[in-house]
């Protein structure tokens, strides 16, 4: 016998005459808050910063981001549009741009996919994330429950890296960036 | 790793007595957590989101065949190749496979409590690669040659002091560096081995059966570049580990960050789903190895199974009076406080870590911080029964129990020996345990009148 099989047939000797315990369902979603309110003071608690803006705030928040900047890193969903930097590798760039897959407003998280690209979500030391404000979803419950297809990786960001594993002192930016931006977009883009 | 937690009163008494700092830390670092901890379960029904997890989790343990089978399955229709350990024997020659297949010759590690049981950085670094933690408190512990101390702050017993001295002696930074500098020299080295290793380890939060999902919680980001960067990502993941739905992960992810740190998620979640896809970065390969290690031994006994709901979260050692005397070392084994007073006999057997479900004072602040409703002290009281019945605690202890029993129970004698020793009181020095007590305090004065006289006079 293998070690799957040994192991399997050790856990069902093990629970030959233990009830069965029954798995609850889902609590209903319901969350009576203003999603957008919340989502942007959660964002604040967790130490990032949110701003509601249409596609000229958001080329307006983008250029006071960039300014005297070389350049920066993009997602790949990153709209043309809002590439105002020349493109770096996202070991050099000071700044990446993400393109979220969606957020949520419970935790003040940002959701982003492997299919954006991973190093500039991680490596640049600034990270500015889009959002389209009808991917705000009120709770992480419904975020999941929504999600029809899962790429090879998501990564969950609420906030900028932080440890406290130094003399229990908060320091940012440690490994991932030290500031992390949200720009919710208004209408469509 | 090797097993000291026969020694854990001696080694307690020692590091009381000659490093009275680790004291000063981990009460100060755990004080802190607790209170964190107990304002974010303010803020929630966390009566029934723990009673909801407790139920989770128990439907999928007595269902764990099942999901371990539809967790395989779908792991690998991702593409993610899974292998079974029994034991540590086994997780190496899986790892060492791995390692000789792809030449790896340096390893990023993201910090895991299992990788600890196995002995994955003595395996590697004996096959000659180079193996980095890239948990700040990890990295750190590595550098002392030190095992972790708190199963989510690994290095909470180290004084910013003794940081500054290590730096200094390692990287020449300045005896009075701020914890800013000293982070910033750990992040140049690390983010130069993360670029440059070719293998990625890590363990898991959770597993999802129904998706193959594996879920790793953490607010460095140093998990989610491990796991990003290198060609080859192996996840060591405890058998217990898993979630039946996707969506479970709604509940689990928040509650659990909310048990460890006080905070509504941890800074940074990877949902992986298998190795990166065309044209698309990340690792090539993926592999998940399941492990046992004691856990289908723990699973069958019907008095102890149930710490197989632990999450890992560390709540129970922040809020353990006990633990906060000298952090994690002295229990001798990987998993330390509350939880590893029950979870390490389980593990090992109970005769290599007899002194370990002694070390509590059954106060119970351990269960009403557990986000799973583990029954800690119901537990430790069981392993302490075995240990009796199996002649594991000394025989003088069942006898003087025994004594002890029959006098509460009867006014008579209770009041005949009470008055006795208001008369006549022990030779204190020469009882081995009442001279532990009288050590580090004054000595034993009973009370000139009895308590029932007190209170009668009260009344009147």
């Amino acid at each position: 016998m293998d070690a799957k099989s040994r192991i399997l047939s050790r856990i069902r000797h093990a629970l030959k005459d233990r009830p069965k315990a029954l798995l609850p369902e889902h609590p209903h979603p319901a969350f009576s808050q203003d999603t957008m309110e919340l989502f942007l003071k959660r964002l604040a608690e967790n130490g990032a910063e949110g701003h509601l803006v249409d596609k000229e705030g958001a080329r307006k928040l983008l250029a006071d981001l960039a300014q005297g900047l070389p350049g920066a890193a993009y997602g790949k969903g990153v709209p043309d549009a809002l590439r105002l930097l020349p493109e770096l590798p996202p070991e050099e760039a000071p700044l990446g741009v993400s393109r979220a897959l969606f957020a949520v407003a419970e935790t003040g998280t940002v959701a982003l996919s492997s299919e954006d690209g991973r190093r500039t979500q991680l490596l640049p030391p600034v990270h500015l994330v889009l959002v389209e404000e009808k991917r705000v979803y009120p709770s992480l419950l419904e975020a999941f429950l929504d999600l029809k297809s899962l790429p090879s990786a998501i990564g969950l960001h609420s906030g900028p890296s932080k440890s406290a594993d130094i003399g229990q002192v908060m320091v940012k930016g440690v490994h991932g960036p030290g500031r992390l931006v949200v720009a919710v977009l208004q209408g469509t883009w | 790793m090797r097993v000291k937690a026969k020694l854990y009163p001696k080694e307690a008494a020692r590091l009381l007595r000659e490093q009275p700092g680790v004291r000063e830390a981990v009460t100060g670092a755990t004080l802190h957590f607790e209170a964190n901890r107990k304002r974010a379960y303010q803020e929630i029904d966390a009566e029934a989101w723990r009673e909801r997890a407790r139920r989770v989790k128990d439907h999928l343990l007595t269902h764990l065949d099942h999901y371990l089978e539809l967790a395989e399955k779908r792991l690998q229709e991702k593409g993610v190749q899974v292998h079974w350990a029994e034991d540590p024997e086994e997780a190496h020659r899986i790892l060492r496979e791995i390692v000789a297949r792809h030449g790896v010759k340096r390893a990023v590690k993201a910090k895991s409590m299992l990788t600890e049981e196995l002995g994955v950085n003595p395996l590697l670094e004996s096959l000659g690669v180079e193996v980095y933690e890239t948990d700040l408190g990890e990295y750190l512990i590595q550098l002392l040659g030190e095992p972790p101390s708190h199963i989510v702050g690994p290095a909470i017993h180290l004084a910013l002091s003794d940081i500054q001295r290590l730096f200094h002696q390692r990287f020449g930074t300045p005896l009075d560096a701020s914890p800013e500098a000293l982070a910033a020299v750990a992040r140049k080295v690390l983010r130069e081995a993360f670029l440059t290793a070719d293998l990625g380890i890590s363990g898991a939060n959770f597993l999802v059966a129904e998706t193959g999902t594996l879920a790793l919680m953490e607010n460095e980001g140093n998990i989610r570049l491990s796991t990003s960067l290198p060609r080859v990502h192996v996840a060591f993941v405890g058998i217990e580990k898993l979630l039946p739905r996707f969506a479970d992960l709604a509940l689990f992810l928040p509650l659990t960050a909310r048990a460890a740190t006080g905070q509504r998620l941890s800074t940074y979640v990877s949902l992986i789903q298998g190795p990166a896809k065309e044209g698309e970065e990340g690792p090539q390969e993926v592999h998940v190895v399941l492990v046992d290690h004691g856990r289908t031994a723990l699973l069958h006994d019907p008095e102890a199974w149930e710490v197989l709901r632990c999450l890992r979260c560390g709540a129970c050692l922040n809020a353990c009076p006990v633990y906060r005397q000298t952090g994690g070392h002295p229990y001798g084994y990987v998993y330390s406080g509350p939880i590893g007073a029950v979870l390490d006999p389980g593990l090992l057997g109970l005769e290599d870590t007899y002194p370990l479900p002694y070390a509590s004072t059954l106060c119970g602040a351990c269960y009403e911080a557990c986000p799973v409703k583990i029954p800690i002290p119901k537990l430790l009281l069981a392993w302490r029964n075995r240990a009796v019945e199996r002649g594991l605690a000394p025989t003088w202890e069942k006898g003087a129990m025994q004594a002890f029993a029959k006098v509460m129970q009867s006014p008579s004698l209770y009041r005949l020996l009470s008055k006795a020793l208001r008369g006549f009181p022990l030779p204190q020095d020469l009882l081995p345990l009442l001279k532990a007590w009288t050590e580090g305090r004054g000595p034993l004065q009973p009370s000139p009148k009895p308590f029932h006289q007190l209170w009668q006079e009260l009344k009147e």
